[in-house]
């Protein structure tokens, strides 16, 4: 009844009042079926939030929970001028960018193949999304072994290939290379399928006109699919950098499950120092200022990507309105 | 340029019961106008496509000029496809979009945008080249998609269906857009539609479909005055050829006993049932004691300014038929009169009852 009559008068009666107040209790009931998400996420997300911002500034330690000081900015003084953070905040970005860069690179690639008509898709696709159902612990124990410097199959098959044997837990990047690996082989097959998707919506058509303006395999994937996933490229860039930023279980199980990331703490990601100060060194302040840190580089790290797809966008809008403004004079567009 | 041949194309999609298009014979000609039109589902897309490349031909083979292309891959064929929700590269400026073609076929930067600008002149997209399909009317991108063809001066156009998205305004307008660039380009073109009006009004010759298999090619008027079959009959017209049973003896067929002399061949073979074809014009209003007149019973009359047009039935037998006949002068039926018609003999087909093909 209410709703055969609203629009009646709204129209009569300018003025919002009427019109909200009817709407009112529909209002409320949709307020109480988010409820339970946001007391989910205040306990779990926002209180914890808080709670490490203000331990970070406190000397606060597990033994003497009760009896914290303030001290300011004294831990992030203390972080920033320390050794160990700067080579764990080095190592996070060099493994994110090993495991990361490939293994998108090849999720699109089999993405594309998938996406032809092909001989049993449904197969592949389970089988795309097994590494990212294994236990983490399970796939990284089985690679430490793949990678074992004497007993390992990696340096077996180099050793039957006449390659010296490679000492991928003491050597930086060979133990950092190992670690991605792991990272890679879990989340290639996830990106695969989501870039799936995105190539499932891209119409048909495109293809068959590409196909009959000449348009060869590779050129239909530059001109076609690449353009028409660049929203859903953005996505998984923005999900793998979170996901980089905070490694933690694989380089923290690669070796023998201590946080220091290798003797020489080669493979130390900022997750695993964090643990470390936290839990071996018993600082809590530290490792909580050590978290916002983290916190402030994620959200540093996918502003920037928004900011450069954004630029992009724009450019394109500037450089047609360039293109237009010159378009009796030919060939002044640069290129 | 080029002459398109079909012999015995025919295309059988994986599962279904029948093909989608049998065994097809169809030759056209060097700059011709080909319309393909039959109802939704006939085949004709399928057809196109075979020309096009975006299907294998199962049986028989597809010819450009002397050269079996069944097997070459669509980018070989030299061909030009509008799309009929026009396929436009959603990411690429309308400039982009015209000059892909060449861009893949290599062509220089100056020379590409020579070749666009010439061609968006001719098509009134000049203002338009930087913008991106989605920033244009319904309208614009049907051009946009006719330039992306001729840009590249290809041997053949294909065309499915490229008014259907248009209102109907557009759709005239555009109609004859179309049928005066191709006239000026002089490309074979291969036009694909469901719309009677758009075969009769644009083509040099129509290819009627149905059911996958050709039933009549011909010039739009042949179609219209000598239809090759029942279908083709009640295909082509608007409204419908009126077709209405009758039984032929001794040269005369006998229509709710009214008699209408026939050609030799509807008598031969010893025939009595027949299909006789009239068209709404080809019946005469009759003065009340014409005796050889059908007493039609007038249900409707819509009136349309030039013509006026007579729905009602007439009882031929023991079976009331429905009937449309067109009346010269408006306001002369109502609705619950009684007319009486009379068929022009000189203007009615015979169609063989069992088979439907004409006889004569
Ligand atoms: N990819 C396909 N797989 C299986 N059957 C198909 C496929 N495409 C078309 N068909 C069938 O083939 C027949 C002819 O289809 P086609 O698209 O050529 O018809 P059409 O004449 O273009 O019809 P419309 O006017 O509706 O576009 C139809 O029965 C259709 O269901
Ligand atoms: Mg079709």
């Amino acid at each position: 009844m209410t709703a055969v009559q609203q629009p009646a008068v709204a129209v009569s009666r300018p003025g919002p009042v009427s019109g909200s107040r009817s709407r009112l209790p529909g209002r409320r009931i949709a307020y109480a079926y988010i409820l339970p998400f946001f007391l989910v996420f205040a306990a779990f997300s926002i209180y914890p939030w808080l709670a490490t911002a203000w331990e970070s500034l406190h000397d606060t330690r597990l033994s003497t929970y009760d009896q914290s000081n303030w001290i300011g900015l004294e831990n992030y003084r203390n972080l920033l001028t320390n050794h160990f953070f700067w080579n764990a905040f080095r190592n996070t970005i060099t493994i994110g960018i090993i495991s990361t860069v490939p293994q998108l690179c090849m999720a699109l690639g089999i993405a594309h193949l998938l996406n032809y008509r092909l001989r049993g898709r449904t197969f592949f696709r389970v089988a795309l999304l097994m590494p990212y159902a294994t236990s983490l612990a399970a796939a990284t124990v089985i690679f430490a072994e793949l990678f074992d410097p004497k007993l390992g199959l990696v340096n077996w098959s180099l050793h039957t290939l006449h390659v010296p044997a490679v000492d991928w837990q003491g050597s930086t990047w060979p133990s950092q290379i190992a670690v991605s690996t792991v990272v890679t082989w879990r989340w290639t097959g996830y990106n695969a399928l989501i870039y799936l998707a995105g190539m499932q919506a891209i119409s048909g058509d495109l293809y068959e006109a590409a196909a009959m303006d000449g348009a060869s395999r590779w050129s239909q994937f530059r001109h076609v699919t690449l353009p028409g996933l660049r929203p859903t490229i953005l996505f998984t860039i923005v999900v793998s950098t979170i996901g980089a930023a905070q490694l933690f279980g694989e380089p923290l199980l690669y070796h023998n499950g201590l946080p220091d990331g290798g003797t020489q703490n080669q493979y130390q990601t900022l997750g695993l120092l964090m643990y470390q100060q936290g839990w071996t060194n018993d600082r809590l302040g530290l490792a909580s200022a050590t978290a916002w840190t983290m916190f402030l580089i994620i959200v540093l790290a996918v502003g920037v990507n928004l900011l450069l797809a954004r630029r992009r966008e724009l450019r394109d809008h500037g450089r047609r309105r360039h293109a237009s403004t010159v378009a009796g004079v030919p060939e002044v567009t640069t290129r | 340029m080029a002459t398109v041949t079909f012999k015995g194309a025919q295309r059988w999609y994986a599962g279904a019961d029948s093909p989608a298009v049998v065994g097809l014979d169809l030759e056209i000609g060097d700059g011709e106008f080909m319309v393909l039109v039959g109802p939704s589902g006939c085949g004709k897309s399928t057809t196109l496509r075979m020309l096009a490349g975006l299907e294998p031909v199962d049986a028989g083979s597809v010819f450009i000029g002397d050269r079996d292309v069944s097997l070459v891959p669509p980018k070989d064929r030299d061909i030009a496809m509008v799309f009929q929700n026009y396929a436009l590269y959603p990411h690429m400026t309308v400039e982009d979009n015209m000059g892909f073609a060449l861009r893949m076929a290599g062509m220089k930067r100056p020379e590409r945008r020579r070749r666009v600008a010439e061609a968006a002149r001719m098509l009134g997209l000049t203002d338009y080249l930087d913008r991106k399909p989605r920033a244009l009317s319904g309208g614009q991108r049907q051009r946009v998609a006719m330039g992306r063809a001729i840009v590249r001066d290809p041997a053949v156009f294909c065309m499915d269906e490229p008014l259907s998205n248009l209102d109907a305004k557009m759709r005239v307008q555009t109609r004859a857009d179309i049928a005066a660039l191709q006239a000026e380009l002089g490309t074979t073109t291969v036009y694909v539609t469901h719309d009677q009006v758009e075969a009769m009004t644009m083509g040099h010759r129509v290819a009627v479909m149905n059911e996958g298999a050709l039933q009549q090619v011909d010039v739009p008027l042949g179609l219209y005055d000598r239809p090759a079959n029942l279908f083709v009959a009640g295909f082509i017209g608007s409204p419908r050829m009126n077709l209405l049973p009758a039984t032929v003896r001794d040269g005369r067929a006998t229509l709710g006993g009214v008699e209408v002399p026939v050609p030799a061949a509807a008598d031969g073979g010893g025939r009595a049932a027949v299909v006789l074809g009239v068209r709404p014009e080809s019946f005469r209003l009759v003065p009340g004691d014409d005796a050889a007149a059908l007493s039609l019973e007038v249900a409707l009359v819509e009136e349309l300014g030039a013509d006026s047009f007579v729905h009602g039935h007439v009882r031929i037998g023991d079976e009331r038929q429905l009937l449309i006949v067109r009346s010269g002068d408006r306001g002369s039926v109502r609705p619950g009169e009684v007319v009486r018609v009379r068929p022009d003999p000189a203007r009615t087909h015979v169609f063989d009852a069992q088979t439907g093909a004409r006889l004569d």
